[in-house]
């Protein structure tokens, strides 16, 4: 049985149209006028015990929505969600004692509190066993190091310091799945890097479920073996992260510095350009049709050359030309 | 003469901002609006009821009594609220140091904004207030545009001496984060010491005199009076003096506060 | 139940570290509605001590009716003080989407997440007015009247509790409801005095649909032995009417919750 289980999950907005002025405002008020905005369409995936799922999308894709309809925050116009068997908005409580849930952007402590007392609240909330809590705490204390922050009140700390201390309240009361709505966002490289390995150990010494959505490529390449990408509102691709990564595999892409202004450039077939700046060219290729002699020796003949590099493909440039290629799904193809 | 114009220019587009602003809170400012016809209602009902077994209630009889009553009530929302949220809120999100930077005068372009919404508060109030007393409990407002316009520059006055008091007040958030509390404490001492809710000539002896010393009746007591009818224009002048005494007093203490309290921010950067 | 009331007992806790880390603030908080409502009184005093009496009440019963309102105002201020600003501070800034995430419910997270301690001076104000009224009008201070009396300061309390719940739920469909409460609640001022002394219309709208009224005049009535008959004791029904209906609003807006867009 899926942990998480999604079916025909949708998610309408409506919103009144406002004139301006004093006028609108009282028509407003008496006859509104609805603009309706489909967020999320016909949604369905299953998640497994376990699995670590990135969830990704442009801004305004309908991520945010979605992990809102899955925590039990918002109503779903139509469609069901199902977690460890519980409805998350009607039986809100009881599903709320498995889940954890960070908001990247807000905090979840009390912002006035010392560190300490606001997970001691939290823990009197979810009722954790005194004896359990001392275990967890002593444990996360010293993976997130928390030490040196455990007596400094929220308003105080740095951004990286908040991203721990929102970890370990999300935590301790050992939530069987986790949502984690852009956890690394704005953090520095080391920070990040200690967040990743904090989720990857608790995944794979407690078999938890993690959603996780991100505009950080690295904590999707770190951390998740399946991806769902999701667009205006619509699943697009959701598969295996190799999967992906093997198709577009074969783009490569070549930067040309050249000594003399580029003018305009004729490209051979199965290319593309990318960037072209005055003294700098980005030529993306297909191997599978070209090779990267073939492009190299086209361009040459054609501009005075400086230096080139041959570019490796990251999942970065993948996602953002299947972003910008509606298309390109076809290519991959979808499962579930 | 250039300066001067380019000074009116800037307060100007200040002027124009302070009423966009407003209008912007529409729903805000009628639900204050409602709030407060509700309570001028309320208000009205106790004082007739107050009147309905006597003529006369230390030497007013009801129609002064109400004419003053409902007066106060107009010139009420201009100052109920004072500048320690205000501050309290330039603090916080470090508006300060960076006002401190502009070219125009920081306590100069918060008054010009100031008087903008107090004169388009007062005008709201005249129609909305005005006109419940005049159909509803049939109170009379004076019609001598004389009168009216001695009223005016008094009230000027008064709410300018009223400012240069809640920028001192306000400066008290330089030192603590209980803005809500301190603005609680500033409108108490209002509600007794002003003249909103009564004539202060009702007050014990020993109040009024406390009254006289605090500058809230400036800006409610005396301008209510003197539109009331029950100071008379022959004592305009000194009335007019004492008012340019405490404004100039005001202003001085207003700046000293400022100035003294801003090294807070700048000594322990924010 | 029991549950419920330890959590709360530990949201009290921490938000007293949280006063006492603030410690000119807890008293300006205090003594801020010490003020407040000492100031309407010495304004109320000043003017009563000039007529011994209106429309048949003296000043000691109007100080009755005020310090029953001030009470069960109290209890709304201490414990409901954030519906007030729950569309504010909560809703636009989506500090509200943890209290759905956690398993209590977000109503009691809501309110126990800021306990306002101002009203202490709410029931400073409110006991002296009782106490004084109650020893100057040689009224009977006996079980059955103290009992009397927190019983129906507790109705008011829910009263004032449930009128703040259904204008703060109006903020799951327009944001900041603060614009709503304000004019609802000020309606209370009204019940201060006596509801005889404005127009008919007033008094129905103070006791049938605003009905702030059982929170001071009726219960004031009674304790003065005034023939009001069955409304002396109607009070907890209303209270009880009025907050199930609150709560049944306010379910409806959670439901209506973020559905505006984001």
């Amino acid at each position: 049985m899926p942990i998480i289980d999604v079916r025909n999950l949708g998610k309408t907005y409506r919103t009144i149209e406002k004139e301006n002025g004093v006028k609108g405002a009282v028509k407003a008020l008496f006859r509104p006028q609805y603009r309706e905005k489909v967020a999320v369409h016909d949604l369905n995936f299953q998640i497994e015990a376990g699995e670590i799922v990135g969830y990704i999308g442009v801004n305004g894709a309908g991520k945010s929505t979605t992990i809102k309809m899955l925590t039990g925050i918002l109503y779903p116009t139509t469609g069901s969600v199902s977690v460890l068997g519980h409805d998350p908005q009607r039986e809100r409580v009881a599903n709320a004692r498995n889940i954890g849930v960070v908001f990247g952007q807000r905090s979840q402590l009390w912002w006035d509190l010392a560190l300490i007392e606001s997970l001691n609240l939290v823990a009197n909330i979810y009722e954790v066993e005194p004896s359990r809590y001392k275990q967890l705490l002593s444990h996360f204390s010293e993976v997130l190091e928390l030490d040196e922050i455990l007596k400094t009140p929220i308003r105080s700390m740095s951004l990286g310091q908040k991203m721990r201390a929102e970890l370990a309240a999300t935590f301790i009361h050992e939530p069987k799945v986790v949502y984690l709505d852009e956890p690394t966002i704005g953090l520095d490289v080391m920070v990040k890097q200690r967040i990743r390995e904090f989720i990857k150990d608790y995944n794979q010494t407690h078999n938890t479920t993690v959603m996780l959505t991100t505009h950080d490529l690295g904590d999707i390449e770190q951390l998740c073996s399946r991806v769902i990408i999701i667009d205006a509102g619509s699943k697009v691709y959701d598969g295996p992260l190799n999967a992906i990564k093997q198709q577009f595999g074969k783009f490569r892409t070549i930067t040309f510095e050249t000594n003399q202004p580029i003018a305009s450039v004729n490209l051979p077939p199965a290319c593309e350009q990318l960037n072209l700046s005055e003294f700098s060219l980005e030529v993306r290729f297909d191997r599978s049709q070209i090779s990267a002699s073939q492009v190299a020796t086209a361009v040459m003949q054609q501009l005075d050359v400086a230096d080139f590099t041959l570019n490796e493909p990251d999942l970065e440039s993948i996602i953002k030309h299947l972003y910008q290629n509606p298309t390109a799904y076809n290519e991959v193809g979808t499962r579930g | 003469m250039d300066k001067l114009y380019y000074r009116l220019r800037i307060y100007r587009s200040m002027v124009s901002i302070n009423i966009k602003e407003v209008l912007a809170y529409n729903f805000w400012f009628w639900s204050q609006i409602g709030a407060h016809v509700l309570l001028t209602i309320a208000y009205i009902s106790f004082w007739k009821a107050l009147y309905s077994e006597r003529d006369s209630i230390a030497g007013l009889d009801m129609q002064q009594t109400l004419t003053y009553i409902i007066l106060a009530r107009i010139v009420m929302p201009l100052v109920q609220w004072g500048y320690t949220q205000e501050f309290g809120y330039w603090i916080r999100e470090g508006t300060i140091s960076s006002e401190l930077l502009r070219p125009v005068d920081f306590q100069e372009r918060i008054y010009i904004g100031h008087l903008t919404r107090t004169f388009i508060s007062l005008v709201q109030q005249l129609v909305v207030v005005g006109s419940l007393a005049l159909f509803v409990f049939k109170i009379s407002l004076p019609t001598d545009p004389l009168v009216w316009l001695s009223f005016l520059i008094s009230l000027l006055l008064g709410c300018s001496i009223l400012f240069c008091f809640d920028w001192i007040f306000g400066c008290i958030a330089f030192y603590s984060t209980e803005v809500w509390g301190l603005q609680v404490v500033r409108g108490s001492i209002l509600l007794l010491f002003s003249g909103v809710l009564l004539p202060l000539t009702m007050l014990p002896t020993e109040l009024q005199t406390i009254a006289k010393w605090l500058p809230f009746a400036q800006s409610v007591s005396v301008p209510v009076s003197i539109l009331s009818g029950m100071t008379p224009l022959s004592n305009l002048g000194s009335i007019w003096l004492q008012q340019l005494a405490w404004l100039g007093v005001m202003f001085m203490l207003s700046r000293l506060m400022f100035n003294f309290s801003v090294r807070k921010i700048t000594v322990q950067g924010g | 139940m029991l549950r419920y009331a330890k959590l709360y007992w530990h949201f009290v806790i921490q938000r007293f570290k949280i006063l006492m880390e603030y410690r000119l603030n807890f008293f300006i908080g205090s003594i801020s509605t010490v003020l407040f409502q000492g100031a309407s009184l010495v304004a109320l005093w000043a003017v009563l001590r000039q007529v011994p009496s209106i429309q048949g009440w003296t000043f000691e019963q109007i100080l009755l009716i005020y310090g029953l309102l001030t009470l069960s105002k109290g209890i709304n201020h201490l414990f409901a003080d954030n519906l007030w600003v729950v569309g504010r501070d909560y809703i636009r800034p989506g500090q509200f989407d943890r209290f759905l995430v956690r398993p209590i419910n977000p109503l009691f997270h809501l309110l126990a997440d800021r306990i306002c301690h101002d009203a202490i001076g709410d029931f400073i104000v409110g006991l002296s007015l009782v106490s004084y009224a109650m020893v100057q009008l040689h009224l009977p201070v006996n079980l059955a009247s103290i009992g009397f009396i927190i019983l129906m300061v507790i109705s008011g309390g829910v009263i004032f509790i449930a009128l703040n719940l259904i204008t703060a739920a109006t903020s799951f469909w327009i944001m900041d409801s603060i614009a709503v409460t304000n004019v609802v609640f000020h309606t209370n001022e009204f019940a201060q005095y006596p509801l005889t002394f404005y127009h008919r219309s007033i008094g129905v709208l103070l006791t049938w649909l605003v009905p702030y009224g059982f929170a001071s005049y009726y219960p004031a009535s009674y304790l003065l032995g005034h023939a009001i008959g069955w409304m002396a004791w109607l009070a907890p029904l209303v209270a009880l009417v009025c907050i199930t209906i609150a709560y049944r609003v306010w379910v409806l807006g959670l439901r209506n919750y973020g559905s505006t867009g984001s």
